[in-house]
């Protein structure tokens, strides 16, 4: 995100400790994305079906050679977490920014244009929102074939909408701003107007909503894993690992849990990034401290 | 008294006008959700034309000749445009009529209706667990508020709010299931017990037949999954209650009662609650979708036999006529559940009854 | 009337010394207290402190009042002079970090502060009732007003089968029509004026000691306000209640109020009957703001604003002396050392100012401060012309086509010619702001057309670079017209971005234009939220004024500000007419300020102008029916005015 900040806003982010730690986590996962194929002790898909279920190197039987232990095939766990990451960040990147843009040129498209178009736009967001968006994934990836591009491609056409909703409400209240209209009748154009007046106006609730889809893409990418229709059978992720898992569950809680425990430590870190950001965003509560 | 008497409405009017107002809004209401139903069903049927799988490739014994071929795909209409399939399938879905699963070979309708009490009785127990848990811990969280316990309980609520409900359900399986052994999580009954089939509902079947032992097993069975779905109602519940509720405190109307001398408990309860409930109730409205869609999960992590699990092995099958069907009742049940919540809203604020 | 009472005794000799604290003859006793009227509430140096990030602030120093049964007490002041504190002191809600720290508030015969709990809420609604300033919204608006006066009957004690009929009659009281309908009715189904009447009903509907008003009828339409006052006089005298009534307006509580108390930063400058106050004023403070306030009749005076601002609650620590001392003119080197008392003097006045024997307010007089003249056509031409201009809301969609429009604006005709400034009144709904956004081009007309310097307007491109470079819009709220996110200097030169500038140029540009409307060089670099009500207000003038239009259109520019930021602003429009001879016109609900400017006025009611021609003669002979009683519910600044709107009889 090539967003300028106010150094007083990073003054005010780094204080919060939760955002540190959730920024850091976030951080240290890309690199280990980056790195996955120097830090895995083995191949993801490497079986060892001598080797099935093998407990973490703490726990009794566990060996040093599969730190995390093995899977029901005899897969290294840790291994298979580590590339699992690759597939995270991708999405994690590529997905908030994909349904940020497209959820936004329709909320200034319909923010600008109050004809037929604006209506379509509104019916259609309500249509998208009113359906489950995991079952809309589901059926586009059972049309399209699996790959991580389809992936990508399926979360940004079921969660633009949330996008368009939010920010063409907030187009909607900073256009009946009467600094827009001054802003008008200052000569600039409706660009001029949407690059100076609304656009920063927007970037807040931007900003929140792109770190709130950063966990619900990591989620939906799992849940596809999970159902079998996301990258495809070779690639390791942490939703076909939870799947897997939850088989061998009463042999070796392991190969589930640790999957789980990646997803939910994600999820929160993503989330708590998300409410720093806002909250360090936020205008009203700096009108209200500036005017304290 | 100039001023005044312009701005009044007849009030006789009003009395009259108010309750026919409200069915017609409702029906209304309900007459609008139609084009998006079908709005939805043409977006699904469109996508599944793009199957890599030639449906007759399934249909067809594999010596069939290619004019076997071709005159099986135009007696499916299959050779003719998009928009006109869509069109006879429109037709026969609005007679009930969803097809032949090419899964199973039986009738996609019958499949459904066997399945849909299952996801029901889940959906309704987890609205009610949910509903229960949040208003609970959202009236707690504004009680405690300025002591430590405030800031604690929305951290709490924070973290909670941001996992997905089928990452509960495990989590729910591991610990309360696997590891305190507690209560069971594989099914909708015991395995050795059976229910007289009535209703399709286990829960109502079971004590309709008496069968006591019978009723305790469905409960415990369904108790996971309902707090599974039930959490993930229950969080942004309580924290759009609690929100709303402080917000509420800042009112006018609330500061003006409180200089009546309105003691602070029928100010929360008469004047507070109802309007902080309306932002609250809105989001439940809002989550619906999510919730929903939530059951296909849980419903197939605890080997529910419900429509999401039917969904799920129609996926895996390409079974594009039971797809084309579920996304159509999912997308239904939706706009229920939102039915439901404007009808609620509507009853609360007097605005929403009479606005034209 | 701006002569002194005693000026030709020696005024040492009336000087009475009141310590801080322990004094049982504080000022106001003699006064109000007469023998037959008991003395409802009583403060007596009262002190409310704030922790603020620094130093202990003291926002209410040393207050000291009597109110007697029957009677009502004005307490007038700016915005921030800590008027809604003694409210706040009195329903205990005073805000976070806020705390009586000295004084006693003896409420009938017990000590407010000193109640319990219980007891203290037991009052609230019974003995001690409140008519807040947002009469819409403090009603709870999911119960109908029914549900809401059955609640308060019941805990006033009223048997739950008599609550109806009580309910009914208490509506009655107000003057509410069919109040058995309006008992089924939801608050927004109900006007502004009648829900102030429906609190107005539930606070004397257990006939309490004491009602306190706190800026209730500013909400109102100016007819609406009239009309409660009259109504609250006439509840008062029947009760025999007490009433605190809380304004800024200056002139309404000369009407409204038996004695008045003038606050200044926390403390009271003056105190006095209401009738005698802005007549033979003593505090430096009151004359100011009377020569800040606009006439409606008499000679037209040039205002003389005050400088500058009240000193903020951060700033209190810093002021040892007299707060008001900045900016007065009297001040000498002894009122920055040593706080001055509240003296009262025998004539039931009294005053906290050290030097107000030495000083002649008389000297100020009308001659000396100048005639003067508002805003007339510089020459004989027509810059603009409106001719036929109209604007119809489209009716709403129904089964059967569409339901009839509303008229907003009805066709309307008028000409600006070069530095004339022309005032457009009417009350809210009037059409006056509609027609304002039609003629910036903010919306679109339903019909008519504008010529401008004899070309017609229509609405391409070209067209509206010509209308925006001769027509500028102020806009109303400044807050909201200024993006919060960029600085006074951008925002002063925001018309130069829509061309290629040089920076320098434009800076140049913003400095001109800050000097032009009085804005200190340093506001250059700050953000709209750092500055002052009326130095926004400043910044959007400078705004408009960028490109050198022609004519500018003013939205109720001063209605939200206080009178001496008002006579500030409306000072400066005069004097840039002067000097780049604009033409104005001024949206406004406030005749006087019309008055004060415009040479012609436009009256519009429901769209459509009643009247219209040369201000003077309009508001002193004014035709027809809605004029009247639009002039007619304006308080007279003037004490010895009658105010006709207001006196019951006219019910």
């Amino acid at each position: 995100m090539s967003i300028r900040l106010p150094s007083s806003l990073w003054r005010r982010l780094m204080r919060k400790r939760s955002f540190c730690l959730s920024a850091g986590f976030l951080l240290l996962l890309a690199l280990v994305a980056v790195l996955a194929p120097m830090l895995a002790p083995h191949a993801p898909n490497d079986q060892n079906l001598l080797e099935v279920l093998l407990p973490p190197f703490w726990a009794d039987g566990g060996s040093l050679d599969y730190p995390l232990g093995t899977d029901g095939l005899g897969q290294c766990v840790l291994s298979r977490l580590l590339y699992g990451t690759r597939i995270v960040v991708v999405i994690a990147i590529t997905a908030p920014v994909g349904a940020a843009l497209l959820g936004c040129v329709l909320a200034l498209l319909g923010g600008y244009h109050s004809g037929w178009l604006n209506w379509a736009i509104d019916r259609f967001v309500d249509i998208w929102l009113s359906f489950p968006s995991v079952l809309l994934a589901l059926i586009l990836m059972v049309a399209l074939s699996p790959g991580l591009q389809n992936v990508i491609l399926a979360i940004i056409f079921v969660d633009w909408a949330r996008f368009c909703r939010v920010i063409k409400a907030e187009v909607l209240v900073i256009r009946r701003r009467e600094y827009v209209a001054a802003a008008r009748i200052s000569g600039a154009s409706i660009y001029g107007v949407i690059k100076r007046e609304v656009l920063p106006g927007i970037v807040p609730s931007l900003i929140a909503l792109m770190a709130l889809e950063i966990s619900i893409a990591v989620v939906a990418e799992s849940v596809l894993s999970f159902a079998g229709m996301s990258v495809g059978p070779g690639t390791p992720t942490w939703g076909a690992m939870i799947s897997d898992g939850l088989g061998s569950m009463y042999s070796s809680p392991y190969p589930l849990l640790l999957p789980v425990l990646m997803m939910i430590l994600t999820v929160l870190a993503a989330t708590f990034l998300g409410q720093g950001l806002s909250e360090a965003t936020d205008v009203r509560a700096l009108e209200r401290s500036g005017a304290a | 008294m100039n001023t005044t008497s312009a701005t009044e409405p007849n009030i006789a009017m009003v009395l009259i006008a108010r309750p026919a107002r409200l069915i017609w809004l409702l029906l209304r209401q309900a007459l609008w959700r139609m084009p998006m139903l079908i709005i939805i069903s043409l977006v699904v049927f469109v996508i599944l034309r793009g199957i890599p799988v030639d449906p007759l490739n399934m249909l067809v014994p594999p010596n069939a000749s290619s004019a076997d071929i071709a005159r099986l795909s135009h007696q499916l209409g299959l050779d003719r445009p998009v928009l006109v399939q869509y069109g006879y399938w429109l037709l026969a879905a609005l007679h009930g009529d969803f097809g032949i699963s090419i899964q199973t070979g039986t009738a996609v309708t019958a499949m459904i209706l066997e399945a849909l009490p299952t996801t029901l009785q889940l959906l309704g127990a987890g609205f009610a667990a949910g509903l229960v848990m949040g208003l609970g811990s959202g009236l707690l969280s504004f009680h405690l508020r300025g002591t430590r316990f405030e800031p604690a309980i929305m951290t709490l609520n924070g973290i909670m709010i941001a996992i997905p409900d089928y990452l509960w359900a495990i989590v729910l399986i591991i610990s309360l299931g696997v590891g305190l052994q507690w209560l069971p999580f594989v099914g909708p009954i015991d395995a050795a017990l059976q229910v007289r089939k009535l209703t399709g509902f286990t829960l109502l079947d079971s004590l309709l037949s008496g069968n006591a032992a019978a009723f305790a097993s469905v409960v415990s069975h369904l108790a996971l999954p309902a707090l599974a779905l039930g959490l993930c109602v229950a969080t942004p519940i309580a924290r759009m209650l609690h929100a709303s509720l402080a917000e509420v405190y800042h009112e006018d109307y609330i500061h003006a009662a409180r200089l009546r001398g309105v003691a602070e408990k029928p100010l929360l309860l008469r004047h507070a609650l109802r309007n902080a409930a309306l932002p609250t109730i809105a989001l439940i409205g809002v989550q619906a979708s999510v919730i929903i869609g939530g059951t296909l999960l849980i419903e197939t992590i605890f080997g529910l036999p419900g429509i999401g699990a039917l969904m799920l092995r129609a996926l895996g099958a390409f079974d594009m006529q039971t797809i084309q069907a579920l996304a159509v009742v999912y997308a239904i049940t939706v706009q229920i559940v939102n039915l439901v919540i404007s009808w609620a809203l509507q009853r609360i604020n007097p605005r929403l009854r009479s606005s034209p | 009337m701006f002569e002194r009472l005693n000026a030709v005794e020696p005024p040492d000799m009336h000087i009475i010394e009141t310590p801080f604290k322990a004094s049982n003859a504080h000022p106001l006793a003699a006064l109000t207290a007469t023998p037959d009227r008991a003395p409802v509430l009583t403060l007596e140096s009262v002190s409310v402190t704030a922790r603020t990030s620094g130093a202990d602030s003291v926002v209410l120093r040393d207050l000291s009042l009597t109110l007697a049964a029957g009677k009502t007490l004005g307490l007038v002041g700016e915005s921030g002079a800590g008027k809604s504190m003694l409210g706040r002191i009195l329903s205990r809600q005073l805000p976070e970090g806020f705390k009586v720290t000295s004084g006693t508030v003896d409420f009938a015969g017990q000590d407010l502060l000193q109640v319990s709990t219980e007891q203290h809420r037991q009052w609230l609604g019974t003995r001690i009732a409140f008519i807040p300033q947002e009469p819409m919204s403090a009603l709870n608006p999911l119960m109908t007003i029914g549900q809401q006066m059955t609640e308060h009957l019941l805990r006033i004690g009223v048997g739950a089968l008599e609550c109806p009929e009580r309910a009914i009659l208490a509506l009655e009281q107000v003057r509410l029509p069919r109040a058995a309908a309006i008992l089924q009715q939801y608050p927004y189904e109900l006007s502004g004026g009648m829900c102030q009447r429906v609190m107005i009903a539930m606070a004397f509907a257990s006939l309490p000691a004491l009602v306190i008003s706190d800026e209730a009828t500013t909400a109102l339409d100016v007819s609406s306000q009239a009309h409660i006052i009259s109504l609250l006089r006439g509840l008062q005298e029947q009760h025999g209640t007490a009433v605190l009534f809380v304004t800024h307006d200056m002139g309404l509580a000369t009407h409204a109020c038996d004695d008045v108390a003038v606050l200044y930063a926390g403390e009271i400058m003056e105190t006095g009957p209401a009738s005698r106050l802005f007549s033979a004023m003593r505090h430096p403070y009151t004359q100011a703001l009377r020569q800040a306030i606009p006439e409606m009749t008499g000679p037209l005076i040039r205002l003389k604003p005050l400088a500058g601002q009240m000193p903020g609650v951060e700033s209190f620590p810093d002021l040892g002396g007299c707060r008001f001392e900045t900016r007065c003119q009297y001040a000498v080197e002894l009122c920055k050392q040593r706080p001055p008392i509240l003296q009262s003097l025998p004539d039931g006045q009294s005053v906290r100012c050290s030097r107000w024997a030495q000083i002649d307010l008389s000297a100020i007089t009308p001659d000396v401060l100048g005639e003067h003249t508002p805003g007339q056509a510089m020459s004989g031409l027509q810059i603009l012309q409106i001719k036929g201009l109209s604007r119809t809301w489209p009716g709403q969609r129904s089964w059967f086509g569409r339901k009839p429009g509303v008229e907003a604006l009805k066709p309307l005709d008028l000409s600006v010619a070069p530095g004339e400034f022309i005032g457009i009144v009417g009350g809210s709904g009037s059409g006056k702001s509609t027609l304002a956004r039609l003629i910036m081009g903010l919306e679109q007309p339903s019909s008519g057309t504008l010529i401008l310097n004899d070309q017609a307007l229509n609405f391409g491109e070209k067209d509206w670079r010509r209308r925006i470079s001769s027509i500028q819009m102020i806009f109303q709220d400044a807050r909201a017209a200024l993006n919060p996110k960029r600085r006074v200097g951008r925002l002063l030169t925001q018309a130069m971005e829509s061309h290629a500038h040089l920076h320098s140029e434009r800076s140049a540009r913003a400095i001109e234009l800050a000097a032009n409307v009085g804005l200190a060089r340093s506001a250059i670099e700050r953000y709209p939220t750092q500055l002052s009500g009326g130095q926004r207000q400043r910044v959007n003038i400078g705004r408009s004024l960028c490109d050198m239009p022609q004519i500018l259109i003013a939205d109720e520019i001063v209605s939200g500000l206080d009178v001496s930021v008002q006579a500030q602003i409306m000072n400066l429009l005069l004097d840039l007419r002067k000097e780049h001879k604009f033409s104005l016109l001024l949206i406004s609900h406030d005749l006087a300020v019309v008055r004060y400017l415009c040479s012609r006025v436009l009256v519009l009611h429901q769209g459509e102008v009643v009247e219209s021609g040369d201000t003077e003669q309009v508001l002193s002979n004014p035709r027809h029916p809605y004029t009247q009683a639009l002039i007619a519910s304006v308080p007279p600044t003037r004490s010895d005015a009658v105010w006709r709107a207001a006196t019951p009889s006219d019910h």
